[in-house]
């Protein structure tokens, strides 16, 4: 990968009490590409997309060692406030997961919390934001709606919007699509794609064919090691490994 | 479900190696009925046309079908790429068998011309490229294809001597004109079936390392 990397990962472990989840992962995530992690079940997926915005400080017991940085800083440094890199590297869950509050209100709540409140600058914020999630037309009629009324899909999309209010530079999506219908697929997928342009996204999915059509890089876990990483296009063609060949072809998992 | 698919898919393979063999078959038997003049013979190769054009339509068909339904990735789609390439070289070589085939009966009236010259030598050594590019297909023994590139080689000098000699006949005596340029067409559609055999071997290398190829 001859890319430029915002995200590097040297020689990464992380337990659970005693159980290692990660076993010296060392990946480099290209900038402004869209970068898969596909992997059975358990593999580590979700754990090490966890600790790219520090996310498993949250869980007890966590024991984490090795080196990760972003534009090439340690963010495991004692120096690094945590609000601001998950400001920096965002997420997006499996399950979409709205605030109980107007559709504009969850856009613009995380703007507030760091420091705007001008309404007319939270305005462009929520409208630019809602218009990059592709779901602007579908809600400018009813912004003070409740988020809930809103379908799966669209809740998903809202949950996107809320992401980039805070202007991240990197998006990091957890089986962003698993509860959501075909088209409701199509339409986050089509997003991903136009989202590179300006952001980094780090997608974890179970389906196969998902990681083909929207990433650039494609990584394969196994028993919480990184097996194989590469061009979408080679892992999916010709894997160098037996272990990646046997799963993308459905031969375990 | 991936299970049902890996059996389709063996399926698939074993129907397409049937196909290899009705074309390598009808290949055989019209140089046979060539070299024996044998009209009968050759009438059989001819009947067989419809046979593995048939086997060629449904094995197609079978493969657009896993496709679309199973979305084949790594070695699954490479070797769906690979059995779509046998199944169009089968189906040519089996048709250049009855090309020569339909030459037999125009040139059975009178003996032959220096004994066919080197056609049937040329035609054992395509016939053995054509059987060891379908073993490795069969296999996945790519030891079997490794020196595909100077058999070629071998496979051009021959058609080209062929020509020489067919040329010096015929302006011996203009009245082997016709028999020498059917000679020369002979020649000609073996030297193709060699392609369509490399052709194989360079898709099974594909299926089998992931590796483009080209055989000259
Ligand atoms: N909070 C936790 N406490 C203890 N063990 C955990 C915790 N979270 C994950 N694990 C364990 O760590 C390993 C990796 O889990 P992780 O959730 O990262 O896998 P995954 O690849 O995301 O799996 P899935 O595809 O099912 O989401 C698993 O063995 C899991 O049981
Ligand atoms: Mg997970």
């Amino acid at each position: 990968m001859s890319e430029s990397a915002i995200i590097t990962t040297n020689n990464v472990n992380l337990w659970y009490h005693e159980k290692q989840a990660l076993q010296s992962v060392s990946i480099k995530i290209p900038r402004n590409r869209v970068t898969a992690l596909i992997g059975p079940s358990g593999c580590g997926k979700s754990t090490l997309l966890r600790c790219f915005n520090r996310l498993n400080d949250l869980i007890d017991h966590v024991k984490c060692t090795g080196e990760i940085t972003l534009d090439d800083e340690n963010i495991y440094a004692p120096s690094t406030d945590v609000v601001t890199l998950r400001k920096k590297v965002g997420m997006v869950f499996q399950k979409p997961n709205p605030f109980p509050k107007s559709i504009y209100e969850n856009v613009a709540y995380g703007p507030r919390v760091h420091g705007i409140r001008d309404k007319a600058e939270l305005d462009r914020i929520v409208e630019q934001s809602l218009r990059h999630a592709a779901i602007w037309d579908e809600v400018k009629e009813r912004l003070n709606d409740s988020a809930l009324g809103l379908s799966g899909g669209q809740q998903q999309r809202l949950c996107i919007a809320r992401t980039l209010a805070v202007e991240p530079e990197v998006i990091l999506m957890d089986e962003p699509c698993s509860a959501l219908d075909p088209i409701a697929t199509a339409k986050i997928e089509n997003l991903i794609e136009r989202l590179k342009e300006d952001y980094t996204v780090i997608i974890v999915t179970h389906n196969m064919q998902q990681a083909a059509r929207v990433s650039d890089y494609t990584g394969f876990m196994y028993l919480g090691r990184l097996i194989e990483c590469g061009k979408t296009g080679q892992i999916f063609e010709h894997p160098k490994e037996e272990l990646t060949e046997n799963y993308i072809t459905g031969r375990f998992g | 479900m991936a299970e049902k698919f890996h059996t389709e898919l063996n399926n698939l393979r074993a129907d397409t190696l049937e196909m290899a063999h009705l074309g390598r078959f009808m290949l055989r038997t019209a140089v046979d009925a060539l070299i024996r003049q044998d009209a009968e013979l050759a009438a059989s190769v001819v009947a067989q046309k419809e046979e593995i054009h048939q086997m060629e339509v449904r094995l197609e068909e079978h493969c657009y079908h896993l496709i679309a339904l199973n979305q084949p990735m790594a070695k699954d789609m490479r070797v769906i790429v690979c059995t779509l390439k046998v199944i169009t070289a089968s189906l040519r070589i089996g048709r250049y068998g009855k090309v020569i085939a339909n030459i037999v009966k125009e040139i059975s009236d009178k003996p032959h011309i220096a004994n066919l010259m080197s056609i049937p030598h040329m035609a054992d050594l395509v016939i053995d490229m054509v059987d060891d590019a379908v073993a490795a297909y069969e296999s996945d023994n790519l030891r079997l294809i490794d020196d595909f590139s100077s058999r070629d080689d071998t496979i051009d000098a021959l058609r080209h001597s062929i020509f020489r000699e067919g040329i010096s006949y015929m302006m011996e005596d203009p009245k082997n004109i016709s028999r020498c340029t059917h000679y020369i067409m002979v020649a000609r559609y073996l030297e193709r079936c060699a392609d369509h055999a490399c052709k194989i071997a360079e898709n099974v290398q594909y299926m089998e390392t992931g590796e483009r190829v080209e055989i000259h």
